[in-house]
């Protein structure tokens, strides 16, 4: 009965095709694809066709059912394209069998449908798995990104080190700044660790208590740790939380704490020559001539 | 099994190498007070780089320890800590407050000179 039918839809492929294009055509300005020129959906709906077709027959191997979904992909179609696509492929094929038939009862009916959804349905799931395979892999390697960008590490100055934060903390990205900052002291050997949290949005009760205990165990390895960049609504925040900051030293703003930071390691900065210096020194030469 | 404890000018010097049971920690805690007592030394370094491990007992231990050296008048400095030893005590909630810590050997011993204003 099946290969009855193949032959049935094989033979009248042109007809179909034109039912179909033209069902996909209507869908068209409804919907996702209307930003799409005319050409490019022509032919990419006469690329479908022929990748549903020669799934029909059962000769071609899987490669181009998958390069039209990569295709597919890089071009940015939507995957409700292809749904509908193959749905709409899947009604007009059915009714186009059953106006063939000549008898017509409910058990034709069921095989008619049984034989089409055998061609389609694998379709249906190996474009959907090579779609959501794609958007799996950009999240994981947006992740990744993410990760790198999340507990950066700058060693300023021999036993200075900083920590700029930028963004929302939580518990999972708490745990790898504190890592990153522990390894991070060991590594460059500071002495002092300015962890800046300007670009941090919100300090609630949680992140507070992730700063303290990073804080604590920067104390425990055998370094300081100073918290620079508290914005005023942070203050107030961290004051009616009642949360408790004391033991270790804070800053409002990174200059600040660097200061600090010079200080602790017995250091300072020293402009190399002022400018009225640099005058003075100009007129006595003038003179000298 | 016994800690060494080792003599440098008025300093002690102890850097633990294996991990530490408790029977050791208590036997360690004995012998360090004894030899602060017997050699009237005002200064303790403790080098913790070779331990993997803390648990709280010894975490306690070793707290108490510096605790004990200061009421005997030696001051004691930690070094060495590694990474994941201290996340581990944040975790466990030992902040070992009020002990003082140096990244390394060299500089803790910085910190007791400059503390001790010898």
């Amino acid at each position: 009965m099946d290969s009855q039918f193949k032959k049935i839809v094989l033979e009248n492929s042109d007809t179909i095709v034109r039912m179909w294009v033209e069902e996909v055509n209507a869908l068209k300005d409804a919907n996702y694809t209307s930003s799409i020129s005319e050409e490019l959906f022509d032919s990419t709906n006469r690329e479908f066709v022929n990748v549903i077709f020669t799934r029909i027959k059962n000769v071609e191997p899987a490669e181009t059912l998958e390069d039209f979904a990569e295709k597919l992909i890089n071009l940015g179609w939507p995957l409700s394209y292809i749904t509908d696509g193959l749905q709409v492929f899947r009604r007009v094929t059915v009714d186009f069998i059953l106006s063939q038939s000549e008898k017509v009862d409910s058990n034709h009916i069921s095989l008619v449908l049984q034989s089409v959804d055998k061609w389609v349905e694998p379709l249906i799931r190996q474009l959907v798995n090579e779609y959501s395979g794609n958007w799996e892999n950009v999240v994981s390697l947006q992740r990744l990104a993410l990760q790198e960008l999340s507990a950066p590490l700058i060693p300023v100055m021999e036993n200075i080190t900083i920590m700029p934060l930028i963004g929302t903390i939580d518990t999972e990205r708490a745990k790898f700044i504190m890592e990153n900052l522990l390894e991070g002291v060991i590594r460059h050997n500071s002495e002092v660790v300015l962890m800046d949290i300007t670009g941090v949005p919100v300090v609630d009760t949680m992140v507070a208590h992730h700063i303290i205990q990073a804080a604590e165990a920067v104390r425990l390895i055998g370094a300081k740790c100073i918290l620079v960049g508290i914005r005023p609504e942070i203050a107030q925040t961290i004051v009616n939380l009642g949360i408790d900051l004391s033991q270790f030293p804070t800053k409002s703003s990174l200059r600040k704490g660097f200061t600090t930071a010079l200080e602790i390691t017995n250091r300072k900065i020293v402009d190399l020559d002022t400018k009225v210096d640099n005058l003075e020194n100009m007129i006595n030469s003038l003179h000298r001539e | 099994m016994r800690i060494p404890i080792l003599k440098l000018y008025n300093y002690l010097l102890i850097s633990i190498q294996t991990e530490i049971d408790d029977q050791t920690a208590i036997q360690f805690q004995e012998d360090l007070l004894d030899k602060i007592h017997k050699s009237g030394t005002s200064g303790v370094v403790i080098d913790l780089t070779s331990v993997e491990i803390i648990d709280s007992f010894i975490a306690k231990v070793l707290g108490d320890v510096v605790t004990m050296s200061d009421l005997m008048g030696a001051k004691v400095v930690l070094t060495g800590i590694q990474p994941a030893v201290a996340m581990t005590l944040v975790d466990l909630g030992i902040h070992l407050t009020g002990v003082a810590t140096a990244l390394d050997l060299e500089q803790g011993l910085i910190k007791l000179h400059q503390e001790l204003g010898e």
